[in-house]
């Protein structure tokens, strides 16, 4: 099980260049600062397209091909190529974007997950395409709305409910499987750190909101993500071998209500009480099952 | 020191490749008729005849992906597909050769309309920069596997090359094939070494050769110029690797990139590609026989395409009957309008008559080549010939 490590603890050095192309209060960036520090000099980096190599130009080994779909493919070549050089130090990591994992990468995640690749793969959630301009991803959550997804006489935002990949993942029966979120940092970092001590596949799903997309201000940006967790939204746990299940963070009951995260978040304006209702109730039941299992078997 | 004969069918040639090249990293699906490819590597690890990484794949594209990625990492990979395999490895294609990665793939012919045999799933990847090499038969295609290694990973060309074979009628057949001793090929092929190591210590120094590798900051054509310039570095490459192979082995196939067939004092020629070029020495022999002056030319380099040597070709017959076993529909056969466009420039540039052959297998029979080749040499006695396009 991961510990929370303070943020005191973290290397001094920066693996992230400091003139990256993200947007003003892009959470992604921070997250791929945090892994850069955690990980380090052992990291080898697979990207692929999404927002990542814009921010993510991190003073580490990359290699960066135009198959958004490859990012299990392609971390496990660079995982197997690294076992016959006998340079199992090297850390294959990928800082992928929901769309690479969700959707287009997934049948890769699937396959990388069920061979059980030497790999750690992060995912920085923000819940759309959002480097080609915020389509709807199958992360997104439902009613939101996106430049696929727009408001109008025949349209409430996103029809679908959100892809569980966290679940689908530990579903594989990996040795590491986690949800992580940038506002929650230590938690993050004591995940990476535990993850990084392991062999097999290793993903970390980290909420990371896009305030452009999400039409929010950008310094509102840590404070949704917070709120998501405060609500039960985004739970932070872990689950170990697909078999153990932990909630390595418990927000304060009663949990703070859906309705208050989702006011501050420009995509969702639009949402009706009934709407908000419906997104509640979901989110209630999901969150009492994982206190249920809390500690014990995942499924 | 003692090279050994084994009867085996082509797939099982391919195979072979694998071993001897000594690969690190293989990678494959499996798809009808290259199934047999990967069952065959399957045993030879399991039996220890191979010591490699090796990853059964969810799919094709994960396959050449992550074959794309070992090979950059800088360990000597494989893997190896057909027909519509070949169409799902599309995209990454383009990575590895836009990378100038060297890694070798085989492919079993399969049509991409149909489950039997022809080269449109090859000619689907005709502008993906990869060089593409066709066997005839079970020998030529395990020699073609170790020297598409040699090939590629030279430093004048690094780019990905494929070996091919007419799915079918070369992975089932059994037929005889000497398997060279392992020190000597190990002795014509030393150790990859990758251009660009990915290891951790790099830090930014490997970060910006990896940029200047996509071109980043150079003329926004320079990729394409880069594999157009190594593409033609190949042409005198594989020349070159075909010689000393020959050499060493004593088998070479042509120059490398055609081999001529009884084409001395000839009127005509006949060009085919694959296994119709083996029917073909059959109808060729019974046409000389006859006294009839045709000849065989067969392309065993298809990318780069050798354009120089049927510009050679070109003044010293009168006409030439192309067979393609391929169409890209709206223009036409692909060899035929590579060869067409090739000779222009030769002021003394023969007839040239198309033949669709072999396409979604359909049999193409010896009597069929005596026709097309009789066809050709009445277009070369100056007499009128229609069709000039011809579907066998």
């Amino acid at each position: 099980m991961s510990k929370p490590v303070p943020l005191v603890k973290l290397d001094e050095k920066e693996y992230i260049e400091s003139a990256n192309q993200a947007c003003q209060g892009c959470t992604g960036a921070t997250v791929a600062r945090i892994v850069g520090k955690v990980l380090g000099g052992q990291m080898v980096r697979q990207e692929v397209a999404c927002c990542g190599p814009a921010f993510g130009n991190l003073y580490q080994p990359s290699i960066y091909a135009e198959i958004f779909e490859g990012a299990g493919a392609m971390m496990t070549g660079l995982s197997r190529a690294f076992k016959r050089m006998d340079r199992d130090d090297a850390i294959v990591t990928g800082i992928i974007g929901d769309g690479g994992t969700f959707d287009i990468g997934f049948q890769g995640l699937s396959g990388a997950a069920e061979r059980n690749e030497n790999v750690l793969w992060v995912c920085y959630d923000n819940e759309a395409y959002m480097n080609t301009g915020g389509q709807r991803s199958s992360a997104t959550t439902k009613y939101a709305q996106t430049t696929t997804t727009p408001i109008g006489e025949f349209s409430r935002g996103k029809k679908e409910r959100r892809k569980n990949v966290a679940a689908l993942v530990a579903m594989h029966h990996v040795p590491y499987m986690a949800t992580a979120s940038v506002a929650y940092p230590e938690d993050l970092i004591g995940k990476l750190e535990y993850a990084k001590k392991l062999k097999g596949f290793r993903f970390i799903l980290v909420s990371a909101p896009c305030p452009t997309g999400w039409r929010t201000e950008p310094q509102y940006a840590v404070k949704v993500a917070k709120d998501m967790v405060l609500s039960g939204m985004w739970p932070l746990y872990e689950v170990i071998d697909g078999e153990k299940l932990k909630l390595t963070f418990k927000p304060k009951e009663p949990l703070k209500p859906v309705k208050d995260v989702l006011k501050i978040q420009g995509r969702f304006r639009h949402v009706t009480d009934d709407e908000v209702k419906e997104l509640q109730d979901e989110v209630s039941a999901y969150w009492k099952r994982l206190v249920e299992k809390d500690g014990g078997p995942f499924f | 020191m003692v090279d050994k004969f084994e009867v085996m069918v082509g797939n099982k040639a391919v195979a072979y490749v694998a071993k001897l090249a000594r690969v690190k990293f293989i990678s494959a699906f499996p798809i009808t008729p290259q199934t047999t490819i990967v069952q065959y590597i399957s045993d030879m690890i399991a039996n220890g005849e191979i010591d490699s990484e090796y990853v059964t794949t969810e799919g094709e594209l994960t396959a050449q992906a992550s074959a794309l990625t070992a090979t950059a990492a800088g360990v000597r990979s494989f893997t190896a597909t057909a027909g519509p395999g070949v169409l799902y490895m599309h995209h990454p294609m383009h990575a590895t050769s836009n990378a100038r990665l060297p890694l070798v793939m085989a492919i079993m012919h399969r049509g991409v309309k149909g489950m039997q045999p022809d080269h449109t799933d090859m000619m689907s990847q005709r502008d993906t920069s990869w060089i593409m090499l066709e066997c005839e038969n079970s020998q030529e295609i395990l020699d073609t596997g170790i020297m598409a290694y040699k090939i590629a990973e030279d430093e004048r060309v690094r780019l990905p090359a494929i070996f091919a074979g007419d799915g079918y009628i070369l992975s089932y057949t059994d037929e005889p094939v000497e398997i060279p001793d392992q020190a000597k090929i190990d002795a014509f092929l030393p150790p990859y070494k990758t251009t660009y190591p990915l290891l951790p210590e790099q830090g930014p120094d490997n970060r910006r050769a990896q940029m200047a590798l996509w071109g980043f900051g150079m003329d926004e054509q320079a990729r394409w110029k880069i594999q157009q310039d190594a593409m033609e570095a190949a042409k005198k490459v594989i020349k070159e690797v075909n010689t000393e192979y020959k050499k060493l082995f004593g088998r070479g196939y042509g120059n490398g990139l055609i081999e001529e067939y009884k084409t001395k004092d000839v009127d005509a020629v006949l060009v085919a590609m694959g296994t119709i070029a083996s029917t073909a020495r059959t109808a060729i022999d019974k046409l000389q026989a006859d006294g009839k002056k045709v000849g065989l030319v067969r392309l065993k380099a298809f990318k780069p395409f050798p354009a120089e040597e049927f510009q050679k070709i070109a003044p010293k017959v009168k006409a030439m009957g192309i067979i393609d076993r391929n169409i890209s529909c709206g223009s036409g056969g692909i060899c035929f309008s590579e060869i067409r466009s090739s000779i222009y420039d030769v002021e003394e540039r023969p007839k040239t008559l198309e033949f669709y052959a072999g396409l979604n297998g359909k049999e193409v029979r010896v009597q069929d080549l005596i026709k097309m080749g009789e066809k050709t040499l009445k277009a070369a006695s100056g007499a009128k010939v229609t069709p000039l396009v011809e579907w066998v």
